[in-house]
């Protein structure tokens, strides 16, 4: 009760406490970094925070270019990217993940309307700012001259903080450059009056402005898609969760539930420390009272130590130990989720586990069907949810339980990475290969890799066509009729061609440990190739197939 | 019970505090996630003039998943069934944790002026909407008067 108490009172009643006010306004300078862009160092005009998790305005970005040895994922604005403008970083990102902050854009655009709305109240309150030039030592020589010959001083009004905000829109307060001042008043006033209002508008503007859309609070730790749209980060896990696609614009997202590669939108955060610590601190008391914060690992997850599952795809179960039964009557009272581990058949040591009964991986399922049979037997249709790893495990009931810990893909921006240095080393690989030993076949590992991430999908394609062509029958209607379509989606495809192929589990359990999109490609890529190679050199059909 | 979680207070303060025009919603004092509607037919809709009653419920998990509407009114409209059930795409599929009550109720809202019997819930209606359509219409004015009045009541 009394928490509920906590979060319905209203704040804004409260009288603005000096406290509060006491961090940004000994290091008003520092505030007024923030919201000037690296590159430019005038205040923001269409924040864009890049993955490489710096902000620029964006019309300080380059043109874009199209991306060298890119093809995931396959969409325009994908293998199209910019360079990060800033001289220490020159990260290349798709332009798919360039797209406006539009709370940074909202944030300067207010900030901007209450500066030059009170701008025309504040005239006679001359103060001196002398610019005082940090010189980079990374900078090259003639940046050091360039920089050296011009420190700006300007007389301007409205307070240090809407002094130095101006100075920064006027060009002449480089983003590194640190600010003396020096009042001009002639009773000597430092106009401390002005800067204690001027903050006092900024915060306000942030407690007002800064709901997340999806829990009506301040955000909390905001983190921001690559479509550009903030939320707090406990928040867009839980939307990650149950779907994935952008709240806001519906854009799909390509990010993992728990956000493990998805960094916090560290300006933002800053932002949010400097001017408004109070709130930011109230914040977190009541989600944590609120039991927001936390997540992560799950505990205690039952654990069916039977079969092979893969995300996304059906498995249907015949469920009649008893031990199960009980496990499974439970599932479907509680959350209708269960874990799907492999038999340990060679007591292989699996981790931190040591020879577990089972394979250290597995697939979080979901029960879309459950038909208890009378004699206590039952009928599971299941779906894979996604991958995980057991890290703790112990009995209850007959059945095991586990401390479990997702496997999820890693972020775009290091898929698209490793994409190019493989392709690239390949193809150098190659040419070396072609002028020392020209003629001869490649090593099998760089034909492989000569593919990008893109023909890999394509030749997987091609080889379910031909094997449909050729009414192969672990393609038979019934077959897709249970497992669909070939899906397009390159991260998805491995897992579907996994259930349909007729090999050994084993071998399709090492999809379960991939962290790559290419990686997984390769894996049913490199089956494909076993497959054709035993079919057509000897002229024999192949006995799977 | 746990806490109602802030979101659906600030939800519930600004339905009171700032109304939308012909929509009420009101949540029970015993349970603060389930709500009496009653939305106004919209002008120059078969349904002007009626009220409508409705009841909304939000699930446990809301805003992950969509609240649950249901019309308590009996109406004729191809995408109501006779139990009052929804067919709204923003009920279902295309929910998104950005929406709200109030976007909810004008979605519903708008699907009074605007019936879709390419998309049919209540096939009998929908088949009816789409080859006689005057005969439907004037089926669901008929219903409007007899069921939508101000001053029955809607649960008989």
């Amino acid at each position: 009760m009394n928490s509920q108490a906590l979060m319905v009172r209203d704040v804004q009643s409260e009288e603005p406490s000096e406290k509060f006010l006491q961090a940004p306004y000994d290091d008003i300078r520092q505030l007024v970094r923030l919201l000037q862009c690296p590159y430019c160092s005038k205040p923001f005009t269409s924040p864009v925070t890049l993955p490489c998790s710096h902000t620029v305005c964006r019309t300080c970005l380059p043109a874009p270019k199209p991306r060298a040895n890119i093809s995931y994922p396959n969409t325009p604005d994908h293998l199209i990217g910019v360079v990060c403008p800033l001289r220490h970083c020159g990260a290349e990102h798709a332009v798919a993940q360039c797209s406006v902050d539009v709370t940074m854009t909202k944030l300067l655009d207010l900030f901007k309307a209450e500066i030059s709305k009170h701008q025309p109240m504040v005239e006679d309150t001359p103060m001196l700012l002398e610019e005082v030039l940090r010189v980079d030592t990374a900078a090259s020589a003639e940046e050091k001259d360039a920089m050296l010959e011009l420190p700006h001083s300007r007389t301007l009004h409205g307070g240090r903080l809407v002094a130095t905000f101006v100075m920064a829109e006027m060009g002449e307060l480089r983003y590194s450059s640190d600010v003396n001042y020096r009042s001009l008043s002639a009773s000597g006033d430092e106009y401390d009056g002005l800067d204690v209002a001027s903050l006092q508008r900024m915060h306000d503007v942030v407690q007002t402005e800064l709901d997340c859309l999806v829990c009506y609070n301040m955000m909390l730790d905001p983190t921001t898609t690559a479509c550009g749209h903030t939320f707090c980060r406990g928040c867009l896990m839980r939307v990650m969760h149950h779907s994935s696609i952008c709240p806001v614009c519906r854009r799909s997202l390509h990010i993992s539930p728990s956000l493990q590669n998805q960094p916090s939108n560290t300006l933002l955060n800053s932002l949010l420390n400097a001017l408004c610590p109070d709130l930011v601190a109230a914040r977190r008391t009541a989600a944590e009272e609120e039991g927001q914060v936390g997540g992560g690992e799950d505990d205690d997850v039952p654990l069916f130590v039977c079969t092979l599952s893969l995300p996304t795809m059906p498995t249907f179960l015949h469920v009649f130990e008893p031990r199960y039964r009980l496990m499974m009557r439970r599932c479907v009272e509680g959350n209708r989720q269960f874990g799907m581990v492999m038999y340990n058949k060679n007591n292989s040591p699996q981790g931190e586990l040591g020879a577990s009964q089972f394979l250290q991986y597995g697939t979080l399922l979901e029960i879309v069907n459950y038909e208890l049979l009378r004699d206590g037997r039952s009928f599971v249709e299941t779906r894979g949810v996604s991958r995980f790893r057991v890290r703790q495990h112990s009995m209850l009931d007959g059945y095991s339980v586990g401390r479990i810990e997702r496997v999820e893909d890693l972020s775009l921006s290091e898929e698209g990475a490793f994409e190019q240095m493989e392709t690239s080393t390949a193809r150098e690989l190659a040419d070396e290969h072609e002028q020392a030993t020209p003629g001869a076949p490649l090593p099998g590992p760089v034909l492989v890799n000569l593919n990008s991430t893109q023909e890999l999908l394509e030749k997987c394609m091609l080889f379910v066509r031909e094997m449909r062509q050729a009414s192969a029958p672990w393609l038979s209607s019934r077959i897709v009729q249970v497992y669909g379509e070939p899906p397009d989606d390159h991260a998805i495809f491995p897992y579907w061609f996994a259930s349909v192929l007729p090999i050994a589990e084993e071998e399709k359990y090492a999809l379960l440990r991939t962290t790559r999109v290419r990686e997984r490609l390769k894996i049913v890529y490199m089956w494909i190739e076993r497959i054709r190679g035993h079919r057509w050199p000897s002229g024999n059909s192949c006995s799977i197939l | 019970m746990a806490a109602l979680p802030k979101r659906i207070i600030k939800e519930t303060e600004r339905l009171t505090k700032e109304p939308v025009p012909g929509i009420s919603a009101v949540p029970h004092d015993d349970n603060l996630r389930y709500f009496d509607v009653t939305i106004d037919g919209p002008s120059q809709s078969p349904y002007e003039g009626g009220l409508f009653k409705l009841e909304l419920f939000l699930p446990d998990d809301y805003p992950m998943t969509p609240p649950k509407v249901r019309f308590l009114t009996k109406i004729y409209h191809p995408n109501i069934d006779r139990l009052g059930r929804i067919c709204l795409d923003v009920l279902k599929s295309n929910w998104s944790p950005a929406l709200q009550i109030r976007t909810i109720l004008l979605s519903i809202q708008a699907l009074l002026g605007a019936p879709n019997p390419d998309d049919p819930l209540a096939n009998d209606v929908a088949q009816t909407w789409k080859e006689n359509q005057e005969q439907a219409i004037s089926t669901a004015k008929e219903w409007t008067a007899k069921y939508a009045t101000r001053d029955t009541n809607p649960t008989s």
